[in-house]
């Protein structure tokens, strides 16, 4: 398949509503907390496909655009992030990878952006992340829910086949790049990156690897990264970069910041997590930034949802069942 | 080991056992109808059971475990002979399987009730105890359980006789077995089967239950202690006025027990259980006065009183010695509950004397988690009729003279509380504080409420910690109905300006929701001078929900004071909006306009509203555009047909040919939708 150049999913009539009927019996489903069926995800995933085989390796976004980080199965911290930002349709993201592991959600969570994904193409787009793989998915978490919530690892194929499709970054308005991880050695240019085949497992090595998982780090150069895959890169490596390809700014996420966003290499990166307490014990802040019509970038911070049917008040409940 | 059970039955012998076509029949796919034991046609599926049968012997846990699930498929291929005579045997000698197994047979065999047989001579229900007994001896808690539910039900279906000498026969077997597990069991089930023993039966379960509550195992004790105000409510309920005679068993044995388990020599998790268990002897003497005859000598009302207060008498300290007791675990229990324990001693006099200084104490206590809890009781105390000595009126001088005149409710003695509250070191006694303390409102009336709990409320509008803030503003409306708007204005409002710029969201969402109710009370002056401008200013909020809440409020608003006072405060400011930089504001300005639109007529609307959506039709980003087409979905209807064609359908048009997908996706929507309304009418 080609996905070296960028044809735009273009209908050229109106889509006649019925068309879309599945799709929002779903997202009222999953916006509810309602895992989809087996069928349904079978049948998610296979319009999906079709949708992201379309997107390019550096799709091409347009502002105004609210860029998230990751969000690691905590659905309601998601719809926290809702809440704070706005929901689809009205408000348009991009959310830069690591939907499923470590929380207790990963397939809601996954299974309603890739939803909104396909309803919404053009307002919603996701990339892949270092965690939308088959190898990382069964040791953090997402695997075994699946199995737990399905009975068999059959959702747990349809998602990680799905995930290969998943572009892996973004350009906003051909001044912010957008990626999960970092950059790579063996990437100069976005022109390289254009012409990666993308459709498969994340590599162990090259740069398809690194840009899921490279960090930048005050050290300048290329450093070895304590991950065991990708590199460090320093601001010398983004200041190069960014002029390079005419860029302003490097949007990523992958790296857990107590603040929810975090400035490094004098503003040419910044690090965006959206997952809010991760791992329901970091108690970090989450933050999405908001990038509008000028390029003007506000960041918005928040604090993990209140749980459900839990009122205001910390009550200790004593220990009887010794 | 499942094969050592010889007469199940085998695939070979299947044809003969559930007198159906043989397996390899074509007919026995389909279901095939019998008439089971109890006479109501069962459906019975002969392969099914079949493969039930041997998945019960299976090896495989999760197949016995759903096999075991499914014991009334089996039982109904089997009859009711071969279930008395094999199956249950079987599963008697499977008590050894693992727990999830025993769990879902001792769930089972309460529904096997119908299958095992019964004639007009015979019921063969009883049968079911025998497996039962041994799974309610099991040590894994949930399988006595499940084991405990199902006894409880195959006894509902025993006559008298049967009920005596096979359940009530069984639980003494097991309140006496060696295994301290049985004797848990047996804790249990005496109270559940007190009101059918015989005279003779109740008074040696009597002795089996006081010799549980002295068991050397304090596991059994606990769970004695958890179900000895059941016994009492039900003796009391089973024997009457009896029971509390001088040699009634609740006067005897059962308080001796209550003083017995509340000692300070038992472990915690015993004396735990005494605050629930003074309530139920509460409710039983409730109970007693209820059931007085006013033609007996013995049984008459007075004579109830009389000695149930003098039990009450020796129940009181029990109670007020757990808000003294050195685990906080029991104080933490006796928080919790004590609402409960007002209310089931409410009807005793004098009892509130000793209760509310005690309660007072709790909301004292050292733990912050006690405090929590009996704070949340707050109001439910207050709430007991009753009243009592104000704070420091017992002293020596006056001890002997009870005149009513000095007394006063026991809101009005807790409100003096309230302060100290306030100033508690955890935020989350005063969160629980904020939670509740305007439901004394109502009880004291709009002098105490002004002179005593608005200081303090204020203070908790304006606490440090979020939550606090949040909690007492969602729960102002009390207080408002009991001391009237104007009061509710000079004293609240500034307090209520301040979290309207709060820093956490969610109480700038409290503050927004009240809006409507403030602009009703207040009035349109006042609003436009105080309100007005944030309201506004809540459409360009950075949080998405604050901006949509505010844009929902404006209907609200316009509705309230009106469309010209919409048109002439809201809409201009409503409009710079819709020049915001941030699509995100635009398109909430949008929405905000439908709503204003959808409050006012339709002349209004039209030479008002109707042009400021159709401009934003042209807004560069499609988000904007796409919410003009959905709002024109809302408010289309209303016109005429005039304005449908010259206005709105050139803007749908040009909608329609919009290059985003979304945007002629709605105006298609709302063009559908619109020319459904107006076909219609021609």
């Amino acid at each position: 398949m080609s996905v070296t150049t960028a044809p735009a999913p273009n209908n050229t009539a109106a889509t006649p509503s019925g068309t879309y009927n599945d799709l929002e019996i779903w997202l009222s489903k999953l916006t509810n907390g309602t895992p989809l069926s087996e069928s349904e995800v079978q049948q998610l995933c296979n319009k999906a496909r079709e949708t992201l085989t379309l997107e390019a390796n550096v799709q091409p976004v347009a502002a105004p655009v609210t860029v998230c980080g990751d969000i690691h199965g905590q659905w309601h911290d998601l719809m926290e992030l809702y809440r704070i930002g706005g929901s689809a349709p009205d408000t348009n993201y991009l959310f830069m990878g690591d939907y499923v592991d470590r929380g207790y959600y990963s397939v809601e969570t996954v299974s309603l952006l890739v939803c909104l994904k396909v309803r919404y193409p053009e307002r919603v787009h996701v990339l892949r992340g270092n965690h939308e793989s088959r190898q990382i998915t069964q040791v953090y978490g997402f695997y075994d829910e699946c199995v737990r919530k399905y009975g068999s690892a059959n959702v747990w194929k349809m998602f990680t086949d799905l995930f290969d499709y998943f572009p892996l970054t973004a350009l906003v308005e051909n001044q912010i790049f957008c990626l999960h991880g970092g950059l790579s050695p063996s990437v100069d240019a976005l022109d390289h990156i254009r012409q990666l085949d993308r459709v498969q497992e994340v590599p162990h090595e090259g740069p398809m690897c690194d840009l899921l998982w490279s960090d930048p780090d005050d050290r300048a150069g290329w450093g070895i990264s304590p991950r065991g895959a990708g590199f460090t890169f320093g601001q010398d490596v983004s200041e190069q970069f960014n002029a390079r390809n005419g860029l302003t700014l490097v949007a990523r996420a992958h790296q857990l910041v107590m603040e929810g966003y975090n400035w490094s290499h004098e503003k040419n990166v910044v690090t965006i997590f959206s997952a809010p307490n991760y791992c329901y014990r970091c108690g970090n802040q989450a933050a999405i930034m908001e990038v509008d019509e000028r390029i003007e970038k506000t960041f918005l911070q928040f604090d993990p949802a209140p749980r459900r049917g839990e009122p205001h008040v910390n009550r200790r409940t004593p220990d009887y069942f010794l | 080991m499942r094969a050592k059970i010889p007469n199940m039955p085998s695939a070979a012998e299947t044809d003969t056992i559930i007198r159906t076509p043989k397996p390899t029949d074509s007919v026995m796919n389909e279901m095939i109808m019998e008439t089971a034991p109890s006479s109501t046609p069962v459906v019975i599926d002969g392969e099914e059971a079949l493969r039930q049968i041997e998945h019960l012997r299976s090896d495989d846990l999760s197949l016995r475990i759903s096999a075991a699930r499914k014991l009334t498929t089996i039982s109904a291929a089997l009859g009711p002979d071969r279930t008395r005579e094999e199956l249950l045997p079987f599963l008697s000698d499977g008590v050894d399987d693992e727990d999830e197994v025993l769990e879902a047979i001792a769930a089972s065999l309460g529904e096997l009730i119908p299958f095992v047989g019964s004639t007009p001579e015979k019921n063969f229900s009883a049968s079911l105890l025998g497996p039962l007994e041994l799974l309610l001896a099991v040590e894994e808690n949930t399988v006595r359980e499940k084991a405990a539910e199902s006894a409880i039900k195959v006894a509902n279906s025993l006559n008298d006789e049967e009920y005596r000498s096979e359940f009530v026969g069984m639980i003494g077997r097991l309140a006496t077995k060696e295994w301290f597990t049985a004797r848990i069991a047996g804790c249990g089930l005496i109270p559940v089967a007190f009101g059918r023993m015989s005279n003779e039966l109740q008074s040696s379960h009597l002795q089996y239950f006081a010799n549980l509550c002295r068991d050397d195992a304090p596991m059994v004790r606990r769970i004695a202690s958890r179900n000895l105000g059941a016994l009492i409510y039900k003796v009391a309920e089973a024997m009457g006025p009896s029971s509390i005679a001088d040699n009634g068993p609740i006067s005897t044995t059962l308080l001796d027990l209550l003083e017995l388990l509340a000692g300070g020599d038992q472990p915690d998790s015993v004396r735990l259980h005494t605050t629930e268990n003074c309530v139920c002897f509460g409710n039983a003497m409730t109970l007693l006065k209820e059931k007085a005859d006013p033609n007996s000598m013995d049984h008459n009302e007075e004579s109830i009183t009389t000695r149930s207060n003098a039990l009450v008498k020796r129940i009181l300290p029990l109670v007020v010695a757990t808000i003294d007791d050195r685990s906080w675990r029991v104080r933490w229990t006796a928080a919790s509950k004590f609402a409960l324990v007002v209310k089931a001693f409410s009807s005793l006099n004098d009892s509130m004397d000793a209760l509310v200084p005690a309660y007072e104490k709790l909301l004292q206590d050292p733990e912050a988690e006690v405090r929590t809890s009996a704070t949340l009781n707050l109001a439910e105390v207050a709430k007991t009729g009753s009243k009592v000595y104000p704070v420091g009126w017992l002293n020596d001088d006056n001890m002997d003279c009870d005149d009513l005149d000095n007394r006063i409710t026991i809101a009005e003695r807790l409100v003096q509380r309230v302060m100290t509250l306030t100033e508690d070191d955890s935020e989350n006694v005063r969160a629980a504080l904020a939670m509740v303390a305007t439901e004394l409102a109502p009880l004291l009336g709009k002098d105490i409420t002004i002179s005593h709990l608005l200081p303090p409320m204020l203070l908790l509008l304006r606490d440090s910690t979020s939550e606090v803030r949040l909690n007492i503003i969602s729960s102002l409306t009390l207080l408002n109905d009991v001391i009237g708007e104007e009061l509710l204005c000079e004293s609240l409002l500034p307090a209520i300006l301040d979290l309207a710029e709060d820093g956490k969201w969610r109480i700038r969402m409290a503050v927004i929701e009240r809006m409507p109710l403030l602009a009703k009370q207040l009035g349109k002056d006042f609003f436009n001078d105080k309100l007005l401008e944030l309201c506004v200013g809540w459409l360009g909020d950075d949080i998405s929900s604050i901006r949509e809440a505010a844009a929902k409020n404006l209907k609200e608003l316009t509705t309230l004071l009106g469309a010209d006072w919409a048109i002439e405060n809201l809409l201009p400011r409503v409009k710079a909006v819709m020049e915001h930089p941030s699509y995100l504001r635009r398109t909430n300005a949008v929405q905000g306009i439908v709503y204003m639109g959808s409050a006012m007529d339709v002349n209004t609307t039209q030479n008002e509203v109707l042009p400021i959506l159709l401009e934003m039709a042209c807004d560069t980003v499609p988000n904007v555009r796409f919410n003009v087409a959905k709002g024109l979905g809302v408010l289309g209807p209303s016109f005429n047909e005039s304005v449908y064609e010259s206005q709105i359908t050139p803007i749908l048009d040009l909608l329609n040919d919009d290059p985003d997908r979304d945007v002629r996706y709605f105006a298609g929507q709302t063009g559908d939708s619109l020319k459904g309304v107006f076909q219609k009418e021609q």
